[in-house]
């Protein structure tokens, strides 16, 4: 998912944070290649490959499901969000306050930074992983949902702890490593997989003459598909599709990046994220899914998604390395971040101090291994939860006006706190829920009615809503 | 020197992803791999660290 791409919104944000950007600060769209391209090989994406595994996945399902939803994943950057940033081109925070009122957008940043806060957590699980593997205490399996040993606690405090104090005294330090980091670890996420199917090459007996040996080995071998492992979701071609998809839907949909394409001279700069969707979200995911089938291939019983052992035995110290840094870069941003929304509930508060305080919330938080274990799951209540405000943007942008409302209603009518954007958001994630919960429709899927669910919501209630404007204040 | 690391950074990268693939043709232990891609990546963070860090502080 994320590594750099955190990092770069808060320095873009910390820029033009109420104005919009001027035409001499545009950039050009290298800049968004590279970006992306680092961004989205992250310390998660040795959890996420290797739980499409456990989840049953066939070859078919997985390298079709990539390719539609990767490609789903960037025209939603290129349609939805991109074109609203450079029409606008202002931070997400600053639109959201126009449309939605100051206080609403506070508790957009407070829903907003404990979900970093939970993904940091998952992070840092990451990174622990990698310790393990040098002082050998017991660490979770698969379905666990507590700590499971004293080590496993102590090796989650120490590297958390150490990413918090770093993240507090030197954010911008560890975002210039994470940039030279980047090149290197896409190329060791690569030879993963390369690695790893070698190892079933050899442990199958297989003889490869051509690209089809290689199709007929993933198939048989290690995405076979079938059912999938004890407490885990079957994965099909439309769960893969819509997670690849809505993974980071809280940046293309749910408008998050309009604060990095505000800077983008052209709205088909969004091209640029196909860079980070086939480096990050299809090789990563399927060199990380080849060293889990492999681990499942020597022993069927051994069912632990750990990226620590998983890379030292594809690359040795080398992995080990790879799986600590990818942990640390990306919660280093997501800690900082997830300080910065906190920090809006209270703007007097020391950002060092709420830093330390978030970090720490993210480390006792990796000490689950609940939400990396479970982190398909978690990543689509992610961008569900962040969703309905992505469809509040785009209907105040595009559509408003032609039902005789206001757009940038707030702003217009001095309110703190648009009930109408509220609402939407709300009454949308209690639908979700009751579909979830009782409709027995997978959280993967109710994003997309989600959607749609949100936009109509908005549209309607701000017909209720909006009675008084406030005239004398341009847009 | 701002060219030859950046020369000798991709020639770590080099390093760093060719051995796996040979090991993938099968002529290459796993061992000799990771030796090998444990040194690139030591020279990788050696040599690209000052001009890329640098190339973000502009």
């Amino acid at each position: 998912m994320d590594t750099e791409q955190q990092s770069q919104q808060t320095q873009a944000g910390s820029e033009f944070e109420r104005e919009p950007v001027p035409k001499n600060a545009l950039l050009g769209f290298k800049s968004f290649i590279g970006m992306y391209a680092g961004e989205h090989c992250a310390g998660t994406e040795l959890m996420i490959g290797p739980l499409f595994v456990a989840a049953g996945v066939s070859a078919f399902d997985l390298v079709m499901g990539l390719v539609v939803g990767n490609t789903l994943a960037v025209l939603s950057w290129m349609f939805l969000c991109a074109p609203i940033a450079t029409r606008r081109r202002l931070t997400l925070y600053y639109q959201l306050e126009k449309i939605c009122g100051r206080k609403l957008v506070i508790l957009y940043n407070l829903a907003n930074g404990v979900m970093f806060c939970f993904l940091a957590g998952a992070m840092v699980t990451v990174s622990a992983t990698a310790v393990g593997v040098w002082f050998k205490f017991k660490m979770p399996g698969l379905n666990d949902l507590y700590p499971n040993s004293i080590g496993w606690v102590v090796a989650v405090a120490v590297v958390g702890g150490l990413i918090a104090v770093v993240a507090a005294y030197g954010y911008q330090t560890v975002a210039k490593f994470a940039n030279v980091a980047a090149p290197w670890m896409v190329l060791v996420f690569l030879a993963f997989g390369f690695v790893g199917l070698r190892h079933f090459i050899e442990a199958t007996g297989t003889e490869i003459g051509s690209l089809a040996d290689v199709w007929d080995l993933a198939k048989t071998q290690i995405w076979k598909g079938g059912t999938p492992l004890e407490g885990q979701v079957k994965f099909t071609f439309w769960h893969v599709t819509f997670f690849a998809w809505f993974c980071n839907m809280a940046m293309h949909i749910g408008m998050s990046d309009l604060s990095v394409f505000r800077f983008a001279r052209k709205s088909w700069y969004a091209v640029a994220s196909s860079a980070g969707m086939y480096v990050g979200h299809f090789m990563a995911w399927i060199s990380a899914s080849i060293l889990y089938a492999y681990q499942l291939h020597l022993d069927p019983s051994n069912t632990d998604v750990l990226p620590g052992p998983l890379a030292h035995r594809a690359a040795g110290l080398a992995g080990l390395l790879c799986v600590i840094i990818a942990g640390w870069t990306t919660a280093n941003p997501t800690i900082y971040r997830a300080g910065l929304a906190f920090q809006a509930l209270a703007p007097k508060s020391s950002r060092f101090k709420v830093t330390l305080i978030t970090g720490a919330i993210a480390t006792v938080a990796g000490m689950f291994p609940a939400i990396a274990m479970k982190l398909l799951g978690f990543v689509a209540l992610y961008g569900l939860i962040l969703m309905p405000m992505g469809a509040v943007i785009f209907v105040d942008f595009w559509l408003i006006r032609k039902f005789g409302l206001q757009s940038s209603y707030a702003a217009l009518s001095g309110k703190t706190f648009n009930w109408a954007a509220g609402l939407a958001w709300f009454v949308t994630l209690a639908i979700a829920w009751v579909l979830v919960k009782f409709a027995g429709v997978q959280i993967f899927f109710v994003s997309l009615p989600g959607w749609f669910v949100a936009a109509v919501l908005y549209i309607v209630l701000s017909k209720f809503y909006q009675k008084k404007v406030r005239p004398s204040v341009a847009e | 020197m701002r060219a030859i690391l950046q020369i000798v950074s991709l020639l770590a990268l080099i390093a760093l992803t060719l051995p796996s693939i040979i090991f993938l043709a099968g002529r290459l232990e796993l061992d000799t791999v990771k030796w090998i891609m444990l040194v690139a990546t030591v020279v990788w963070f050696v040599a690209a660290t000052p001009w890329m860090w640098k190339d973000k502080a502009k």
